[in-house]
């Protein structure tokens, strides 16, 4: 084994060197770049795209979504709400993990109880800790109690890893990040520290097999070499390009580029609380001032989706009738005039992590119109503590986007204008109250309709502006076929290798 | 001679101990990694318990007072994002560095020797103003730029080597060339002005008197006098050489302690950014230590000086 991978070592790179083009039999392996290596292959922890695309594949959650974004069963075959606060999973009875252990509801209740455990100190704990308990109730049956009705239970438990109690009860969580045990389409094979990560097909697994006998993630930081990669055959999928990268993989005839428009919104805070922002009429002159599709064309290859509403259509209760502010200068002009203090210097809080091509033409549109706009740019860390400070310390303006991964109205429109949360610049008692009746409102109708309601509100006092639905883009060998997901995974069982 | 080296020793350990100190404190002005480490949708509890977990919430006193308990028992720590202990992760990533300094080394002293004699001894040669622009451009490119053209030619068009990664030889070409073209230059020119000092010597006049040729003087007597100031040199180019590596590694995402760094530092990663400085701080003054001694022992007047 060793030797035929020396061997491997030394006579590949002869190959390659040589310009020798390998047969292209059946694809063995595939290799995907990401930016950088996971930050933790325990899923229970750091929570990042660079960490998850991988994680997921070595896991199973309790439910997933399919390709059209719904909820669909994965180790939880069907579930009833049987009151307002508890719900009943039947778990599947033939899944094992890779070790050869059976996957019992212990290990789901196990999972559930190690994720919400405050000593474990879990990055995600905001996102399970409505589950205030989780009990095995029958022959393959899991009961979860949630503190109060929490409709936005489903769309959080596509993001639960199941882990297998027999494993990671027994060892640290550092132990159990290097030596992953799942039950997911690959089994953990080797981390190469700072260099990769390689997981194998399950050959044993309960459902659709995946197309690859192994799987690489490399880290590559640098997006121009990432594509180089591509174009050299030496990568098949490669992560997080922009448009300028995409239109030269499209240029090139070599690789092709994959979009989706993701669950993203970038949106737009005002802060209120501080004038000339107080007034509904400056913000108002904001929304008219910015022109959302010309962004969208103009810079960003036209692949996002402008939206008026602080959803995107791959969440639940995306309304279609909502109509937002029109590109309109002239008009911005006119409400400017009527305000005062209008030319008091506003700063535009960003971090370099945002476009800022974006958030230029965003401080150029505003100065169009006669309004003094300072860009500030800090680092993300300081960014995000400011975003989370109080509405005195608070940027005026901001460019942000938003991503809950849950697909739920609850993940983003609560945190976003809500006014007792860290990044609400909102403070509306009428939308307080709808978010707050919507967080409980079982019924997905009447709920979807308390979340239209509080954008149609959020849009005539202009107290956020959404700007659009981001996408992501992918670069992928042209025999890849893979459609992917609003919810940025990349479940390698999905994707197919078509010679 | 055991005081000269005790005073040395005890100066370098002061040195280390305030390099410490330094990243310390001013990694801690620049913000709160806890923001980095949650989701965006964490609650305020969720990031004051991350907080706990990671010692952050104590005071800046303490945490420095358990910081310093923890050096004095050679425990640098567990990644703050990795949750793995930062020996570990540096230890996987310095083979590589070392590599490619090496491979750099390599480069830099195999083009920058021979170009700079051959500057100098056909200094009145017109030909000699083509080299040295050659020299002075391959010094002048900004290696995320010479990447990137190397990664266009080399991996893409050409197809003859891998344009990123590591595992081979092959992968080694490319990221030690973009570096070493750095050190190139300064090899170039310390050689071109070393072997011009020696040429104006008198044994170099006499040996030509005796009818020498240029290949033979060269060889036999020019290269080995003119290369001590190179050698010194060389301790320098080291330190530069890591420096350099921050770029490279990012865009051949070769996966060293420059990128490391780079990764670190964008991430808060406190720990691992002490642990590797600590590194670099053991090498530069080991390295200085080292060559104290050593001129301590070529040369009595240096010691006698301290020792008085």
């Amino acid at each position: 084994m060793m030797n035929k991978r020396k061997a491997a070592r030394l006579v590949l790179p002869i190959a390659l060197s040589l310009g020798l083009a390998l047969p292209a039999a059946a694809k063995d392996q595939l290799v995907v770049d990401l930016v950088n290596e996971p930050a933790t292959l325990d899923p229970h922890q750091q929570w990042n795209p660079d960490s998850y695309y991988v994680y997921r594949n070595i896991f199973d959650n309790m439910v997933t979504r399919d390709d059209a974004g719904e909820i669909v069963p994965q180790i939880a075959t069907e579930w009833e709400r049987v009151s307002d606060t508890e719900m009943v999973f039947t778990i599947r009875d033939d899944v094992t993990f890779h070790d050869g252990e059976p996957l019992t509801p212990e290990d789901v209740v196990y999972t559930v109880e190690r994720i919400t455990d405050p000593e474990f100190g879990s990055p995600q704990l905001g996102q399970f800790n409505k589950i205030v308990d989780a009990e095995v109730t029958g022959e393959n049956e899991v009961t979860l109690t949630t503190d109060g009705a929490y409709p936005a239970l489903l769309a959080q438990l596509v993001k639960l890893s199941i882990v297998p109690e027999h494993v990671a009860s027994t060892m640290s969580s550092a132990e159990f990040n290097e030596g992953p045990v799942g039950s997911g389409p690959y089994v953990f094979e080797e981390w190469d520290r700072g260099v990769a990560v390689t997981v194998s097909k399950n050959e044993d697994y309960w459902g659709d097999e995946g197309p690859f006998e192994t799987v690489v993630f490399r880290g590559v930081p640098d997006a121009s070499t990432r594509v180089a990669d591509l174009q050299s055959g030496n990568a098949d999928l490669v992560v997080t390009l922009n448009t300028d990268l995409a239109m030269q993989v499209e240029g090139s005839g070599r690789g092709k580029v994959l979009t989706v428009n993701t669950e993203r919104v970038a949106y737009f805070p005002m802060n209120a609380s501080k004038p000339p922002l107080d007034q509904a009429d400056m913000r108002r002159a904001i929304g008219y001032a910015i022109d959302r599709q010309a962004i969208v064309d103009g810079l960003l290859g036209g692949y996002p989706q402008v939206v008026d509403q602080m959803l995107s259509p791959a969440h639940f209760g995306w309304a279609e009738d909502i109509e937002g502010f029109d590109y309109d200068p002239e008009k911005a002009r006119e409400l400017i005039a009527g305000v005062e203090g209008a030319d008091t210097e506003m700063e535009l809080a960003t971090a370099p992590v945002y476009d800022q091509r974006v958030v230029q033409a965003i401080q150029q549109m505003l100065t169009d119109v006669g309004l003094n706009v300072s860009i500030e740019s800090t680092d993300m860390a300081t960014w995000l503590q400011d975003q989370q400070s109080s509405q005195e310390q608070a940027p005026m303006l901001t460019f942000s986007r938003w991503s809950c991964a849950c697909q739920d109205p609850d993940g983003i429109m609560y945190p976003l204008l809500h006014s007792s949360s860290n990044w609400s610049r909102v403070d509306v008692p009428e939308i307080d109250a709808l978010l707050d009746e919507a967080r409980s409102e079982l019924d997905q109708e009447k709920r979807a309709d308390l979340y239209a309601q509080v954008n149609r509100l959020a849009l005539e006092g202009a107290h956020i502006l959404p700007l659009y639905q981001a996408a992501i883009i992918y670069g992928a060998a042209e025999e890849l076929e893979w459609q992917p997901t609003s919810n940025e995974s990349l479940f390698l069982n999905r994707m197919s290798w078509s010679e | 001679m055991s005081v000269f080296l005790l005073q040395r020793l005890g100066q370098a350990l002061v040195a280390i101990f305030g390099v410490m100190t330094l990243v310390f404190f001013i990694q801690r002005l620049t913000g709160d990694p806890t923001y980095l480490l949650v989701p965006e949708t964490a609650t305020q509890e969720d990031i004051e318990a991350m907080r706990r977990t990671l010692g952050l919430d104590q005071p800046l006193l303490m945490q420095y007072l358990d910081y310093l308990g923890d050096m004095l028992r050679f425990d640098l720590g567990r990644s703050f994002v990795q949750n793995v202990a930062v020996t570990e992760i540096i230890a996987s990533r310095l083979p590589y560095t070392l590599q490619l300094a090496g491979g750099a080394l390599l480069v830099a002293l195999v083009i920058g020797l021979p170009v700079g004699l051959a500057l100098a001894i056909w200094r009145k040669h017109r030909s000699t103003n083509v080299l040295m622009g050659f020299v002075l451009g391959a010094q002048s490119m900004p290696t995320f730029w010479s990447g990137i053209l190397m990664i266009m030619v080399f991996g893409v068009w050409l197809g003859w080597l891998p344009p990123s990664g590591s595992g081979s030889l092959s992968h080694l070409i490319m990221p030690s060339i973009a570096l070493g073209l750095l050190s190139m230059a300064t090899y170039a020119r310390i050689a071109r002005s070393s072997v011009l000092d020696e040429l104006s010597k008198d044994y170099v006049r006499s040996a030509r008197a005796r009818g020498v040729g240029t290949g033979r003087l060269v060889g036999k007597h020019l290269l080995r006098n003119s290369l001590i100031p190179v050698i010194s040199i060389s301790a320098l180019e080291i330190s530069q050489l890591l420096a350099g590596a921050v770029i490279v590694e990012t865009v051949f995402a070769w996966p060293g302690l420059g990128q490391l760094t780079v990764q670190s530092v964008q991430s808060r990663d406190f720990v691992v950014v002490q642990g590797i400085v600590l590194l670099g701080a053991l090498v530069t003054i080991g390295v200085n230590l080292i060559a104290d001694i050593l001129y301590s022992v070529v040369d009595p007047r240096i010691r006698k000086g301290d020792g008085a």
